[in-house]
């Protein structure tokens, strides 16, 4: 599986966040999330930034992808995580915080993105924003992959986040886009297409470049 | 037979081949090479990294949980009311900021917290006065902790020139450099459990800097204009 899904316990998954990418914060460890959890639903805001600082750049990084603006997805993500503290009361626990969380989250910009009535089309620029911790590929690869996301169709674009970047599966995503998964799999066979071919004609034009700067 | 499409083969990474394809792909080195190259991009995609969200979030989405009353703000009992007014918002910044500078030049004298920044205090801006850092883990933390509130109060600050168009005082300048100081009080006494950490001295360094060149614009002018 290409990334731990949400429902999967990882506990160095758990703690990736943007207060423990370099050194453990082992203040905000001591206390458990689901005591964490239990202040924050008190509306005791260092437990709610504990939280935030714990999940930030998770939730940040799907509406990011699904917003494909930095703009729209801080207006996602905040709108996230309002709508997570406010339904925090009716948190019980069943399945995992951080895959409750990130459902919120997906949904928030799912239907974020739904109201824009109309979208000028993206120019999809190179996203300036700062990946979490070392990358464990290249960087400029990590940069295509963005900007190719951001030149697919929104339809493709969704699919291809929820399946190939946060392990959905076909059913999980047919039920927070309201499609078949039929329709799923579909889009995401044509996204992974798209995004090849975008992705070797950057190739094909780096080489390119290569070969005149030799014949100069 | 001619060569698999490409929509065909992303299929394929999910999906049984059928007699066809099989056959196909064993003995099209081409088409082996692009159902790679489509496995590798999506294996890729899997590790994106998650993305840190832009300087100064926290701060916006605290007040917002505020104004909405889902938060507790200074211990006070929640109560659910409307959205803040702008001045009321850019008043809570300026407090925040001020605050928070206040509480560093006041930590740094050694004497008691006035209002302003024991206020600060309370809402949760500082959770963890450099002194009782344990460790050099939670020596570091709070170091970064104070670095991330200094910027996100900055931001909002700038935010509240920018909208609020208000003249500042004298004093802000001078705040600010308490501010500066009490970051660089947090990062000696990080450094003092780990001397050759190079993130620390670079920190350290740059913000002794900072907190020299405000010290010398506060000496040679009274002006705030300081932004």
């Amino acid at each position: 599986m290409p990334r731990g899904h949400p429902t999967s316990h990882d506990p160095e998954e758990e703690g990736r966040g943007a207060g423990s990418s370099a050194r453990p914060d082992l203040r905000k460890r001591a206390l458990s999330e689901a005591q964490l959890i239990r202040k924050a639903c008190q509306g005791d805001a260092q437990a709610v930034r504990a939280l935030y600082d714990r999940y930030a750049p998770r939730v940040y990084a799907v509406v990011r992808r699904i917003a494909g603006d930095d703009d729209l997805a801080q207006d996602y993500a905040q709108e996230a995580w309002i709508r997570a503290i406010r339904a925090l009361p009716t948190f019980r626990g069943d399945a995992r915080f951080s895959t409750w969380l990130h459902r919120i989250a997906v949904n928030a910009a799912l239907q974020a993105a739904r109201k824009a009535e109309t979208r000028t089309r993206r120019q999809a620029p190179m996203p300036a924003d700062v990946p979490v911790g070392p990358g464990r590929g290249d960087a400029l690869l990590q940069k295509r992959l963005e900007w190719a996301l951001g030149e697919l169709p929104e339809g493709m674009r969704r699919v291809l986040i929820l399946h190939d970047v946060e392990s959905y599966t076909h059913e999980e995503i047919g039920d927070v886009l309201g499609v078949t998964s039929g329709t799923s799999k579909s889009q995401l066979f044509k996204a992974r297409a798209k995004m090849r071919e975008m992705l070797s004609g950057l190739d094909n034009e780096g080489e390119q470049e290569e070969a005149e700067a030799w014949t100069i | 037979m001619d060569h698999l499409s490409t929509e065909g083969l992303a299929r394929l990474l999910d999906q049984g081949a059928s007699q066809e394809e099989y056959r196909h792909l064993a003995d099209c080195r081409a088409c082996r090479a692009e159902m790679d190259a489509i496995r590798d991009q999506t294996e890729a995609l899997g590790r994106l990294p998650d993305l840190r969200p832009p300087p100064g979030d926290w701060s916006v989405l605290q007040a917002r949980l505020v104004s909405e009353g889902l938060v507790r703000a200074g211990g006070q009992v929640t109560r659910a009311f409307g959205p803040a007014p702008g001045w009321m918002r850019a008043a809570a910044a300026l407090v925040l900021f001020l605050g928070g500078a206040v509480a560093g030049g006041v930590a740094a004298r050694g004497v008691g917290l006035p209002f302003s920044g024991d206020r600060v205090a309370r809402e949760g801006s500082f959770l963890v006065p450099a002194s009782d850092a344990g460790t050099v883990d939670d020596a570091f933390q709070w170091v970064q902790l104070t670095e991330r509130q200094y910027m996100d109060a900055l931001v909002r600050y700038r935010q509240l020139r920018s909208d609020q168009g208000g003249a500042m005082a004298t004093s802000d300048a001078e705040s600010r450099y308490a501010a500066l100081e009490y970051m660089v009080r947090a990062g000696q006494a990080a450094l003092r459990e780990a001397p050759t950490d190079p993130f620390l001295n670079g920190l350290v360094a740059s913000t002794m800097a900072e907190r020299e060149a405000w010290l010398k614009l506060i000496s040679s002018n009274g002006n705030d204009n300081w932004f």
